[in-house]
C-alpha cells in the first residue's frame, strides 16, 4: 500500500501543531531585524531590570540591554545549529549507513563497530572536555555535535537500505553498471526520504537541546546571543522580580522549538510505523 | 541465530562433519564480539583523554595540569611530575605511562581540591547515584503503568490527554524544568530547599536525617522523572497497541480474563522487554540531565563537581570525570545486555 507520509504528517494535530510552532520560531529568527529597533548587545538609555513596556517588551536585564531583541537574535543561533547539526549529521549518515549496506562484508562489519562503540559514548562530557581546550565557536559546535550524532542515524540508514537494495529499479541500476554513489544518492536514498527526515528532525532537536545547556554551562561562542547564555545570565537574579519576564520567557521559547521539532518528529514516525498507523486511525482524526 | 542487525550470521554452517569443538569456539568468539563494542568505546576516550591536552600547541604540561596549579608549583614538584608523566619521552612510552597508572587507579592529582582525582569524585558520586537511580527506576515504572492505561485505552479520551501532557512536558529541557520547579516551589511557595542535598550542620540522625536527604531530593527528582518519563511511556504505548492485536489477548478475553490481568499479566509484559533496554539506553541520557539538574540544585554530586572543575579550569579532575562516567555508562550498557538475555528466552536459546 502506498503511504503519502508528508500529507499525513499534516492531517494530524501533533503534527500540525509541530509544524506551526517550528514555522512561527523560524519566521521570528529571519525577520528579527524588522522586529526589534535594538540590537542585543546595545546598552538602551532605559534603566537596568526595567519592567516590560512598549519600548521594551521583555523588559532590559542588568546591563539595560533589551531582553525581547536577545530573545529573538538566540532564536538565530539555536537553528542555526539544528539546521547545521541536522544537515551535516543527516549526510554522514546516508554516506556511512549507506555505502556500508550496499558494499557489506569486512567494510560494513568496521563501521557498524564504529556505530557501536561512539553510540556508548556519554556526548555532553565528551563535548565539554573538547571544549574546555579549545575555544568553542558556532562552527566547532555543529561539528562536534555532528560527530556525536551521525551513528544512530547511520544504523537507520544501513537497515532500511539493505531491504531496498534487493528492489527491481537498484538491481536493475546495478545490471547497468551503476556506481555506489549513483545507486546510493539516486535511487535509495529518494526512497529514505521520509526515514532520513525523521532522523535529521531527531539531530537538530537534541542538537538545539545541547547548544542552550552547553551555553547554560558557559561553554559558548563569546560573540553570538544564545537562549543557553540568557539564562545562566538571568539564572543569577532570581531573588528579583526580574525572572517573570527573562528567565521564563527564554526558558519557554527553547522549550516550544524542543516541543515543535519532537511534536513533528512524532507525527512523522507514527506515520511510518506501519503498527501504529491503521485503520482507526482515520476514523478519529489521529492523535 | 541472527546478529544484532537481524542479519544471519555466516559461521560453519553446523552439519555432520563440523565437530563440537568448533561449535563451541565459535559461539565463544561471537560473545567475544559481543564485548568489543566497550572495549572500542573505551579506547576511544583513553584516547581522547591523552591526545587532548598533547595537541594543543606550548607547554603540554600546563595543558595537562591548568594554568592555576602552576602557579603552586616548586621546580622539584614539576620534576617530579614530569618524570611520572613521561613528558620528556616519546609519545608512545607516554602513553604507556599513562595507561599502568590508571591501571593502578590513579587518575591524577586535583590542585583545587587537594586531592586525588579518584578521592574527589568518590566523595560526590553517592549524591549522584541517589538521584540518577531513583530518577531512572521512578520514571521507568511511572512510564511503564501510564503507557499500559494509555495504550489500552487508545484512542480515549485518557489517552489523548496523557499523550499530549507527556509529549510537552518531553520537550523541557532537563534545567529549565528544574529551574521552573526551584522558581515556584522554591522561590515563590517556599517548600522546597533551594540548594544542597541536606541542611549542613543541623545534626540530624536518624529518621530525621532521612526525612532532610529526601526534602532535598524532592525537587531535583521531579525535574528528572517528569522529563525522562516520556520515552518508557511511549515505547510501552507502541508496545501495548501492537501486543493487544495478538491472538493470545483474544483468547485471554474469551477464557473470561478480568481487565487488569489482560492489561498487565498478558499484555503490558510485552511491553517489559524493550522498556529494559530503553532503561539502558537511557543511562547516558540520564547523566546528562543529572548534570544539569544538579547544577541548577547546586546539588553536590559528580555533575556538580564536573561543573565546578570547568569553572576552575581543574583538568585532571575533568579528564577522570569523563573516565568515570564513560566506564559507569558502558558498565550500564553491558548489565543490559546480560539482563537482555535472562529476560528474551528467544535470545539465549540460540546458544
Amino acid at each position: 500500500m502506498h503511504v503519502d507520509v508528508w500529507h499525513e504528517v499534516g492531517e494530524r494535530n501533533v503534527g500540525r501543531a509541530g509544524l506551526l510552532l517550528i514555522g512561527l520560531i523560524v519566521l521570528l529568527a529571519i525577520f528579527a531585524p524588522v522586529l526589534t529597533p535594538y540590537s542585543p548587545r546595545e546598552n538602551t538609555s532605559t534603566q537596568a531590570f526595567s519592567r516590560p513596556s512598549a519600548d521594551h517588551w521583555l523588559g532590559t536585564n542588568d546591563a539595560r540591554q533589551d531582553i525581547w531583541t536577545q530573545l529573538l537574535y538566540g532564536a538565530r543561533t539555536s537553528l542555526s545549529v539544528g539546521f547545521g547539526v541536522a544537515l551535516l549529521s543527516g549526510f554522514i549518515s546516508v554516506l556511512v549507513g549507506g555505502t556500508a549496506a550496499i558494499f557489506g562484508g569486512l567494510y560494513d562489519r568496521f563501521w557498524m563497530r564504529i556505530v557501536d562503540a561512539t553510540i556508548a559514548i556519554p556526548d555532553v562530557v565528551v563535548i565539554i572536555l573538547v571544549a574546555a581546550y579549545l575555544r568553542p565557536n558556532v562552527l566547532l559546535m555543529i561539528l562536534l555535535l555532528s560527530a556525536l550524532s551521525w551513528p544512530g542515524g547511520a544504523r537507520v540508514i544501513r537497515a532500511q537500505t539493505l531491504t531496498l537494495k534487493e528492489r527491481m529499479h537498484v538491481s536493475a541500476a546495478r545490471t547497468f553498471g551503476a556506481g555506489w554513489s549513483h545507486l546510493l544518492f539516486r535511487h535509495i536514498v529518494p526512497d529514505l526520504a521520509p526515514v532520513l527526515v525523521a532522523i535529521m528532525i531527531q539531530d537538530a532537536r537534541r542538537a538545539v537541546f545541547m547548544e542552550a545547556g552547553l551555553s547554560f554551562l558557559g561553554i559558548s561562542d563569546p560573540s553570538v546571543m544564545s537562549w543557553g547564555k540568557m539564562m545562566q545570565y538571568a539564572r543569577v537574579f532570581t531573588y528579583l522580580e526580574v525572572w517573570k519576564w527573562w528567565l521564563l520567557p527564554t526558558g519557554l521559547a527553547l522549550s516550544s522549538t524542543l516541543i515543535g521539532l519532537s511534536f513533528t518528529g512524532y507525527a512523522l514516525e507514527s506515520a511510518l510505523d506501519p503498527r501504529l498507523r491503521d485503520r482507526d486511525d482515520h476514523a478519529e482524526g489521529g492523535v | 541465530m541472527e546478529d544484532q542487525y537481524g542479519r544471519p550470521l555466516e559461521g560453519p554452517k553446523v552439519g555432520w562433519d563440523i565437530p563440537k569443538a568448533t561449535v563451541r569456539a565459535w559461539a565463544l568468539l561471537r560473545r567475544a564480539a559481543f564485548f568489543t563494542n566497550y572495549v572500542v568505546a573505551f579506547l576511544l576516550i583513553l584516547t581522547l583523554n591523552f591526545v587532548l591536552p598533547r595537541l594543543m600547541p606550548g607547554d603540554p604540561f600546563q595543558a595537562i595540569y591548568g594554568q592555576e596549579a602552576l602557579l603552586a608549583m616548586t621546580p622539584q614538584l614539576k620534576a617530579q611530575l614530569i618524570e611520572r608523566l613521561s613528558l620528556d619521552q616519546s609519545m608512545g612510552q607516554q602513553f604507556v605511562a599513562y595507561i599502568l597508572a590508571l591501571v593502578q587507579g590513579d587518575l591524577g592529582y586535583s590542585y583545587y581540591y587537594n586531592q586525588q582525582v579518584l578521592t574527589v569524585i568518590l566523595d560526590f558520586l553517592p549524591w549522584t547515584l541517589l538521584l540518577m537511580g531513583t530518577a531512572l527506576v521512578l520514571s521507568t515504572l511511572a512510564g511503564l503503568v501510564l503507557g499500559i492505561e494509555s495504550g489500552y485505552r487508545r484512542g480515549r479520551s485518557l489517552d489523548k490527554a496523557l499523550l499530549a501532557s507527556l509529549m510537552f512536558l518531553n520537550g523541557f529541557p532537563d534545567f529549565f524544568m528544574g529551574i521552573v520547579l526551584l522558581l515556584f516551589f522554591g522561590v515563590v511557595f517556599g517548600v522546597v530547599p533551594l540548594s544542597g542535598a541536606l541542611t549542613p550542620y543541623s545534626g540530624l540522625e536518624g529518621l530525621a536525617l532521612v526525612r532532610d536527604i529526601l526534602h532535598h531530593l524532592l525537587a531535583p527528582l521531579a525535574a528528572l522523572v517528569l522529563v525522562r518519563v516520556t520515552s518508557p511511556y511511549l515505547l510501552t504505548r507502541n508496545t501495548m497497541i501492537t501486543t493487544l492485536r495478538e491472538n493470545f489477548v483474544m483468547t485471554a478475553r474469551s477464557k473470561g480474563c478480568t481487565e487488569g490481568q489482560i492489561k498487565y499479566r498478558h499484555a503490558g509484559r510485552n511491553s517489559l522487554l524493550p522498556v529494559v533496554t530503553s532503561t539502558g539506553l537511557m543511562v547516558p541520557q540520564m547523566i546528562t540531565g543529572a548534570l544539569f539538574v544538579e547544577i541548577v540544585f547546586t546539588y553536590p554530586g559528580v555533575g556538580w563537581l564536573l561543573y565546578n572543575s570547568l569553572l576552575t579550569r581543574d583538568y585532571p579532575l575533568i579528564q577522570g570525570i569523563l573516565l568515570m562516567v564513560t566506564l559507569a555508562v558502558l558498565l550500564a550498557n553491558l548489565l543490559v545486555d546480560l539482563l537482555y538475555l535472562k529476560i528474551d528466552p528467544r535470545v539465549s536459546d540460540a546458544r
